[in-house]
């Protein structure tokens, strides 16, 4: 069998533990690694070769509890049972000790083979948080390992543990017990399962998701399979409940809370009355009620202008040789198809690297800076009164900063919202929000050639698009949003390592995925020029972009190739227009530029974009975004037109 | 030693609270459990956001930090705990 040749092990930890982190510092050892960027991944996989042995581990999304409030969790959960593990890691923030045990505990309770990471063992004792590894670990019966993955600290040790429990095949804990009167109960419940139910890991974990699941373990379909086992559970739900006068639920959570409590104590010493961290201090600026504002509006306006001074004397450094080699091909002498296809490439290969790549780069810097910071939770916190004005709350604001990246781990970002309502209206959303390659290409060519401040205006103008269309869809959708519960993860100052790995990750993934797209649609633009067909596309469009907008029909056929990636009409729009970049103001005028990029930049979702939406919510949602953005893009453009 | 029960809303500022219930839906309890917010935890209550934004929270007990919404913080009562206890 192949499963014992390749062993899997799955990383599980509560949201924001450093998870991640420390699969990429593993996934560093990696020979190979899948990780698609626009599909839908709910875990990233990769193989791990060490000593000579392939380990196959998956990181699957934070989840608090093995009892799933939203559908990032059910994922993780889903995955946990749906493919058993050889081994679990469980990754905790130690510096969240107290709390972070009450998953550990529930991992216990399954009885697998199982191994801790205790993580951020640095900031844990900058906190004044001293744990002692080896008494943590004999209390709870497993290995226990101290990391700090944005440092790659502890990262051989963990593996060669995982090895060794493999082999060996210990590391299973034994569940832990509670107090005498909820386990008579427990107990009571075990036996009586039915003795071939469809149980989970082992009897006592079944009988104990069986009480507190509520509806979300087979609830329904108990009553089918065994009324008697039904009527059982309900029983022993009420002896609970009475027994300490709280739901059942709360009873075993309670339970867990004390347990991993008080194994906090054992295991821990808090050093009392130390000096505030820079990282706290620095915090209590960001969440104030009033100089958050202006740091936030700051933090923006920065980011801008940041992206802007870095992206533009590279663009027009990089720009030059494409002009001159553009003009080359076109003042050679050779049959038209080779021209046609010189041409393509030079354009799409030129756009990619001269005008996407500018701005691509320090734009992913700066959101990978943010992001590790941890100030998407805090733009949320501060964010969330003016998030209730369109009907959701400020644990959307991480998705929507997210969006400024790519629209699409946006959408997947969503999953963290609990309400299904709110994962509809943040999704519609979210392709209103200008991402990094529209970004780029606003900056390009707005910023080029008509200055900052219009690029500026131009970004603050999809803020207020977003609220109109988020306020209306509001009215829509009456059924009041849940409200929020947001943790606020203790504020890091990101390793530079860990940025440059992502941002890596990113840049590969662009220049694998679009930047091909890009090439491709340059030289099918050609191509269709070539054969005259763009002629036949543009007159099919010329309607909307004549008509409506008041643009030049040849820009038609560019819009079919912006529903591929939206940057990639406005980089046809120069070969569309059989014109050189540098020459551009003479073909358009300043009203034509902006409302051209206003229209392309929001008149569709671009397909990955509706593929996820598809995937994430329903078709039905994709559609209606579609028909949502066309709508606005047409209004906003004609409006435009008339206004400027 | 009489204790006042109030609201986690109308709780002052920086002073030790105790979670003496969370009142509300399974949904909501569930997710502060799952938070690590459990009735007889201490926590403390910290800054507001503008407009009627979010209170700060942060349990003493475990260390979390957590942003809850108003409509959230009405469902939790505390008992103002003594500083000198």
């Amino acid at each position: 069998m192949t499963k014992l040749d390749r062993p899997v092990i799955i990383f599980i930890g509560q949201p924001n533990s450093g998870k991640s982190t420390l699969f990429n510092a593993i996934a560093g050892y990696k020979a190979q690694t899948s990780n698609f960027p626009g599909t839908t991944v709910s875990h990233t996989h990769s193989e791990v070769y060490i000593e000579g042995k392939v380990l196959r581990i998956v990181d699957l999304p934070g989840t608090y509890s093995l009892n799933p409030v939203d559908p990032a969790e059910r994922a993780a959960l889903a995955h946990l049972f749906q493919e058993p593990p050889d081994l679990i890691v469980n990754v905790i923030d130690a510096s969240l000790l107290g709390r972070s045990l009450e998953l550990t505990l529930e991992l216990l309770e399954l009885e697998r083979p199982l191994v801790v990471a205790l993580n951020m063992v640095d900031l844990a004792e900058k906190k004044g948080v001293k744990i002692e590894i080896s008494k943590l670990a004999s209390l709870i019966g497993v290995p226990v390992v101290a990391t700090v993955a944005n440092r790659g600290r502890g990262i051989k040790e963990l593996l060669h543990l995982c090895l060794d429990c493999l082999e060996k095949g210990g590391c299973r804990p034994v569940a832990p017990r509670w107090a005498a009167d909820v386990e008579k109960y427990i107990q009571s419940l075990v036996k009586s399962l039915p003795p071939n139910f469809c149980g989970l890991a082992n009897p006592r974990f079944t009988a104990i998701k069986l009480i507190e699941a509520g509806d979300t373990f087979c609830h329904e379909i108990l009553e089918e399979i065994s009324p008697e086992l039904k009527i059982r559970v309900e029983e022993v739900r009420r002896q609970l409940e009475a027994l300490r006068s709280m739901p059942a639920y709360e009873v075993l959570a309670a339970e867990r809370h004390h347990l991993a409590l008080k194994l906090f104590e054992k295991a821990s010493k808090v050093e009392r009355g130390r000096r505030v961290s820079f990282e706290e201090k620095l915090d209590s600026l960001l969440m104030h009620p009033f100089i958050g504002y202006p740091i936030l509006i700051f933090i923006f306006a920065l980011f801008f202008f940041l992206i802007f001074i870095i992206g533009n004397p590279l663009e027009q450094l990089l720009l030059k040789p494409w002009s001159w080699l553009n003009f080359w091909i076109h003042h050679q002498p050779g049959p038209p198809v080779l021209k046609a296809i010189l041409d393509g490439l030079s354009q799409g290969v030129g756009a990619g690297l001269a005008i996407v790549f500018p701005y691509f780069l320090p734009l992913l810097l700066l959101m990978s800076f943010l992001e590790d910071l941890g100030y998407l939770a805090r733009a949320g916190f501060l964010l969330d009164a003016l998030m209730h004005r369109i009907g959701l709350h400020g644990k959307s604001v991480a998705p929507f900063i997210l969006g400024f990246g790519c629209n699409v781990p946006a959408i997947m970002g969503t999953r963290i919202l609990e309400s299904s309502r709110d994962r509809l209206l943040t999704s519609l959303l979210i392709p209103f929000i200008p991402c990094s390659a529209r970004t780029a290409v606003i900056l390009a060519i707005v910023a080029f050639f008509l200055g900052p401040w219009w690029a500026l205006g131009y970004y603050l103008f999809h803020f207020i698009i977003v609220a109109f269309v988020g306020r209306l869809l509001a009215s829509f959708f009456k059924e009041p949003s849940p409200g929020l519960i947001l943790e606020i993860p203790s504020l890091k100052i990101p390793s530079i390592k860990t940025i440059l790995t992502k941002v890596l990750w990113q840049l590969r993934s662009f220049i694998q995925f679009a930047w091909p797209v890009l090439i491709a649609g340059s030289l099918g633009l050609s191509c269709l020029q070539l054969i005259g067909l763009d002629h036949w596309i543009n007159q099919i469009f010329k309607p909307l972009v004549k008509d409506v907008l008041g643009l030049p029909a040849n820009l038609g056929v560019t819009l079919m190739f912006g529903f591929l990636r939206k940057e990639l009409s406005l980089l046809m729009m120069l070969q569309a227009l059989g014109i050189d970049y540098l020459s551009l103001p003479q073909t358009m005028t300043r009203t034509d530029l902006v409302v051209f990029t206003a229209f392309v930049s929001l008149f569709i979702p671009c397909l990955s974009t509706v593929v996820i939406i598809w995937k994430e919510i329903s078709w039905r949602a994709a559609l209606l975004s579609i028909l949502l953005n066309l709508t606005t893009a047409t209004l906003i453009g004609s409006l435009l037109r008339l206004l400027l | 030693m009489t204790q006042r029960v109030v609201r986690l809303v109308e709780a002052p500022q920086g002073v030790p609270l105790r979670i003496i219930d969370l009142v509300g839906g399974p949904g909501v309890r569930r997710r502060l459990l799952n938070l690590g917010f459990h009735p007889g935890d201490l926590i403390e209550r910290n800054s507001n956001a503008l407009f009627g934004g979010p209170v700060l929270v942060k349990n003493l007990t475990t260390g979390t930090n957590v942003a809850l919404g108003l409509g959230i913080a009405q469902k939790i009562l505390v008992e103002i705990v003594d500083d000198q206890t």
